[in-house]
């Protein structure tokens, strides 16, 4: 049931061995398309096996989950947008999704916004640290491990590390810290995020816990993701065994130092702007919206942003058209629509053709939201979208002031 | 459901970036973006971001189609083919001219230069290059040996100065602009040369050299002049690596700069200011394009730019050079390969020597080794005329002695994905595939080639180019010289013929962001800065050029009071076929606007949005009047993307050889609000 944990390992051999960890996952993907739990998986894949070109993938053929197995840390696919843009939200089949904290956000989120169909869904959720941008990747890779970024089969982010494993077996080390000083390392977004462990998944998969042994920790998060588990157990999928109170216990303290060091970052990300005075904030950000090429990248990207018609499209008449930066409305209008709502995906910033810091915002913005009303963003279904709903406390509300 | 995230090219421009199309039972559905490239790090323009919406367009070609009375009746491959054959094989080599495109795949452009010269033994090949670099190939080959760009986009933003002259990059290569703002983020400082306050001086200029159009070889020179007066040159780089300096030296000590204030309309203290920020800069890096070439004196200028980045030592490392910025996905491509009047593929100019070359190569006999006529020569000249890809009736100067001379060809043929202008005064109309429905490869700005592969089928009986000309080599007899049966055998010949891509194969281009030229074996990597050791002239020095200003040809008077230039708009490619349908890109602009200088305006009465009439001796269009402070009195200018308002109507003269280019940026017009 939720709250139950698991050191499991996949039954097959096969799969526990091309496995990093326990192979979990992959059994677990199996089991719900060979008992037809689910129509399909939603995972990402190397493509032709470049660990660079992450594609979301939807497999049908129960055999075709093991060419996804392992961690790909050097990729950023935007599952949340692949689902709701191209798999029609699930209202057409049963999907399981492989996802990490953000991507199981931003479903969450669209799931209030009755875009996904959460009924449809088992999400299986990944622990996650960050993940590295693949065009930056393979230069980090050149200039500070000078090594072929070809030649680089596993990463693994630990402990302020980033350690890679190449083709000829060696291993290569350097520091996060050191790294994300020169402009290398974790995407901006990732280096910020303190939610490591989907816990707002149905079930969250990982290696925190396993501490040296082969095998996957896994944290039950639901009802449907315990009766996942308990009858994947029961078709011989995986086996599985209790974690002793060191295990639970090293887990815990991983997290809690991820969490502290995110945090960290936040501050050093939003401190300058947050130390700027009204004017000098309107002259920065009115600079860096003038270098805006209207591409509509970050209104794609973004998971919160699902209006078919939407606003911004030069035909609305709320935005001129044709016009170069567009108007500030443009930034600001989007900003407003969905900053009670960021989880911090960083897709935004990444399609951004201008390098405009736009998850840097929303994201600060949404901190402070999230503090006002007490609400962390793709938690909880049931949730209250923050600026769209009205309370009963609210209605009753007379008079001009108001204390929060 | 099968649901495809597959990597290509964006079919636009020339900075090459990547993008992942969705692809959904056989049907493109979604662009997404491609993280791993290289050019573009997966962000995208609004013509990237909407990329594959023109394949489905209204009215796409997939029927060959022949004029009969007046209209035309759909035919089949057979007949069209049969009747082009019979015209060419009583067509004698100076008659026929193939004008072919910088949108269609290196594949396409080798056979098709093949064609013209083991088939019809013809040099007359030319493209719309013509139009943009045909003085920049003269202007650095007499210079640095090689009119490429000499750096790689991504080394861009290691400058510390970037000159930016004629050139709007935030427009026309955003993702290269993306670049030149990361170097200005480090502090590099920016000067940008355009007499248009574009949206690239807005955002990006430091310092803005707004002079009269048409004056960038004075101003240039001044910039020289300066230099040298306050002894700012690079003297270990001209010695070792340059020849012609004194002579250079002389003739700049004989300019006066208050001659060149004058000519310039810039302050002697603005240019010396940007002469010496380019001259004590440690990577100096001049980004050039329309602006520059497309003038008169579009050699002359460049040969400027030229001496400015020699004289300062700025080529041959990574971020430096004088760069130009072809404009189409595959405007390198179409100068490496060879269908132009004076280069076999690989650069080996037209003469006996490459024309036995190829003989061997092709093993055929009596290829033509004198060179060819050019676009506009054979447009008024050959009376059987093969467009392939290119809209002359658009892009091409003077548009109503084009109209007529089209009109007058014995035989038109167009081979085009749409309906164009040019394709409606043909006799026989070819339906291409487009892009991603053949697989091929191209390059890009900077000498990156690419691949492109297959997606979708092309619609209806549309064909890769390359095949049409297989299939009509097929029917002239020569089909064993054309015996291709896919794009990459066509290139395993271009590896064969083409020194500079001999060490790229498909398989090697499986890589994001493919190979750069060039790459003489298979384990070289590729070259991303030129000109390091050497240049490459015959001696590989560099040589200075002595340049003289000289005016635009056709100054306003009295009767043609203005200025007229046209230009491009970030929301619309070229000729508009496809962009105009592209929904999102129509709904941002889709109408023909003119610039007006607000004084000017005010002085004709001439309001925001009045329909105004611009008349030259060529002509006359339409366009909606946008006064502004963006650009002088003086001067108007227009977008040619909107064929209804077509500026070429009005634009006209051209420089002799070498170039023949149209002064597309500076001719005389008059304008009134429409009655």
């Amino acid at each position: 049931m939720k709250g139950d944990m698991y050191l499991t390992r996949s039954s097959d051999d096969a799969i526990f061995e091309r496995s990093e960890y326990g192979g979990a996952v992959t059994a677990l993907l199996k089991f719900a398309l060979e008992s037809k739990m689910v129509d399909a998986v939603l995972a990402v894949k190397a493509r032709d096996g470049n660990r660079y070109d992450g594609i979301p993938v939807l497999i049908t053929d129960p055999e075709a989950v093991i060419e996804t197995a392992g961690s790909l840390h050097c990729v950023s696919p935007n599952i949340t947008r692949s689902l709701k843009e191209y798999l029609n939200g699930a209202f057409d089949m049963k999907i399981a999704v492989v996802c990490k904290p953000c991507d199981a956000r931003g479903i969450i989120e669209l799931v209030k916004r009755t875009q996904i169909n959460m009924d449809n869904l088992i999400l299986i959720g990944l622990n996650c640290t960050g993940t590295l941008p693949s065009a930056t990747a393979k230069q980090m890779f050149h200039e500070e491990f000078e090594v072929d970024p070809a030649d680089v089969v596993r990463e693994d982010l630990e402990e302020g590390k980033l350690t890679i494993t190449l083709k000829d077996g060696t291993e290569k080390q350097k520091d996060l810290d050191d790294l994300e000083q020169k402009g290398y390392g974790r995407r901006e977004n990732c280096r910020r995020c303190d939610i490591n462990i989907p816990t707002m998944a149905d079930i969250a998969c990982g290696k925190w816990g396993t501490d040296g042994k082969k095998a996957t920790f896994i944290e039950v998060c639901s009802e449907r993701g315990a009766d996942s588990i308990d009858k994947a157990i029961e078709a011989g999928y995986i086996k599985v065994e209790k974690p002793d109170s060191g295990a639970i216990e090293s887990r815990k303290k991983r997290d809690e130092e991820e969490v502290l060091l995110a945090k960290k970052w936040q501050e050093r990300d939003f401190a300058s702007l947050k130390e700027m005075s009204t004017e000098e904030k309107f002259h920065y950000w009115f600079g860096q919206f003038s270098r805006c090429i209207k591409c509509y990248g970050c209104r794609d990207a973004c998971p919160i942003c699902y209006c078919k018609d939407c606003i911004l499209e030069a035909d609305r008449g709320i935005v001129a058209p044709g016009e170069i930066p567009p108007d500030i409305m443009f930034p600001m209008i989007r900003s407003v629509h969905v900053m009670d709502s960021c989880v911090n995906c960083g897709q935004c910033q990444d399609a951004c053709p201008m390098d405009l810091p736009l998850a840097r915002l929303i994201f600060m913005l949404n901190r402070e939201l999230a503090d006002i009303f007490k609400n962390e963003p793709g938690m909880d279904v049931n949730a209250p979208i923050p600026l769209k709903s009205v309370t009963d406390e609210e209605l009753a509300v007379t008079g001009v002031e108001l204390q929060f | 459901m099968d649901i495809n995230y597959v990597p290509t090219i964006c079919p636009y421009c020339g900075c090459g970036c990547g993008i992942h199309l969705v692809v959904k039972d056989s049907i493109i559905i979604g662009v997404e973006p491609w993280k791993e490239h290289p050019v573009n790090e997966g962000a995208n323009c609004p013509k990237g971001k909407n990329a594959f919406h023109y394949l489905y367009g209204d009215g796409r070609l997939t029927k060959p189609l022949i004029k009969e009375n007046g209209t035309f009746k759909e035919a089949s491959w057979e007949k069209a083919l049969g009747l082009i054959v019979e015209k060419l094989k009583k067509t004698d080599s100076n008659s026929v001219g193939f004008i072919n495109s910088g949108r269609i795949t290196n594949e396409d452009l080798y056979v098709i230069q093949k064609f013209a010269r083991c088939v019809m033994k013809t040099n007359n090949l030319d493209n719309a290059s013509r139009f943009c670099h045909s003085t920049t190939v003269p202007a650095l080959v007499s210079t640095v040996g090689s009119g490429v760009m000499s750096t790689s986009e991504l080394s861009v933003e290691r400058a510390d100065c970037i000159f930016l002259a004629g050139s709007n990059i935030k427009e026309n290569y955003p993702l290269l602009a993306r670049r030149v703002l990361r170097a200005r983020e480090k502090g590099a400082k920016v000067i940008v040369m355009d007499p248009r306050r574009t949206l690239t001086t807005r955002t990006l200029a430091d310092i803005h050299l707004q002079l009269n159009p048409g004056t960038d070889t004075a101003l240039v020179n001044a910039m020289m002049k300066t230099i040298l007066d306050e002894g700012l040159e690079d003297r270990e780089f001209i010695e070792k690596r340059t020849s012609g300096f004194e002579e250079l030296k002389n003739y700049l000590a004989s300019l006066d700069m208050n001659d060149l204030e004058g000519i310039t309309g810039v302050s002697a203290d603005s240019i010396k200011e940007a002469a010496r920020i380019y001259a004590k800069a440690e990577t100096g890096c001049i980004l050039y394009n329309a602006g520059i070439a497309q003038h008169f004196a579009g050699v002359e200028n460049i040969r400027a730019l030229a001496d400015l980045a020699m004289l300062t030592g700025n080529y041959g490392r990574p971020g430096t050079g004088v760069n130009p910025l072809r404009g189409h996905i595959n405007g390198e491509g179409f100068g490496d390969m060879g269908p132009v009047p004076v280069f076999y593929p690989g650069f080996k100019p037209v003469n006996e020597e490459s024309a036995k070359l190829f003989e061997d190569y092709w093993g055929v006999e009596g290829l033509p080794s004198t060179p060819g006529k050019t676009y506009m020569d054979m447009v008024e000249k050959c009376s059987v005329l093969y467009v392939d890809g290119a809209n002359p009736m658009v892009s091409a100067p003077d548009t109503n002695s084009v109209r007529k001379m089209l009109e007058d060809k014995e035989l038109l043929v167009v081979q085009d994905i749409f309906m164009t202008d040019t394709a409606e005064l043909a006799d026989i109309v070819l339906p291409a595939a487009s892009w991603v429905e053949k697989d091929g490869t191209v390059t890009e700005v900077d000498r990156r080639v690419q691949r492109i592969g297959k997606v979708i089928d092309p619609p209806g009986e549309a064909k890769p180019d390359w095949k049409v000309i297989c299939e009509l080599a097929d029917l002239t007899g020569m089909g064993e010289k054309f015996n291709f049966n896919s794009p990459e055998e066509i290139f395993e010949e271009i590896r064969k013929t083409v020194p500079q891509y001999a060490g790229i194969t498909y398989e090697r281009l499986k890589k994001a962001g493919g190979i750069q030229w060039p790459c003489p074996k298979e384990d070289h990597p590729g070259t991303d800065t030129m000109f390091m050791e050497k240049f490459a002239t015959p001696d590989g020095l560099g040589h200075f050029q002595v340049v003289e200003y000289k005016q635009p040809a056709e100054i306003p008077d009295k009767e043609y009071p203005y200025v007229f230039s046209n230009g491009r708009l970030i929301f619309h490619y070229h000729s508009g076929t496809m962009t105009r349908r592209t929904e999102r890109l129509k709904s941002e602009i889709n109408k023909a606007i003119v610039e007006i200088n607000d004084e000017d305006a005010r002085e004709k009465g001439i309001k925001a949005g009045d329909a105004i009439i611009l008349k030259s001796r060529r002509g006359e269009i339409e366009a909606i009047a946008r006064p502004t402070d963006n650009i002088v009195k003086g001067v108007v200018f227009m977008p040619w993307h909107f064929s209804e308002s077509s500026p070429n109507v009005l634009t006209g003269p051209s420089a002799g050889p070498p170039s023949k280019m149209p002064e597309f940026k500076f001719c005389a017009v008059k304008m009134e609000v429409k009655g």
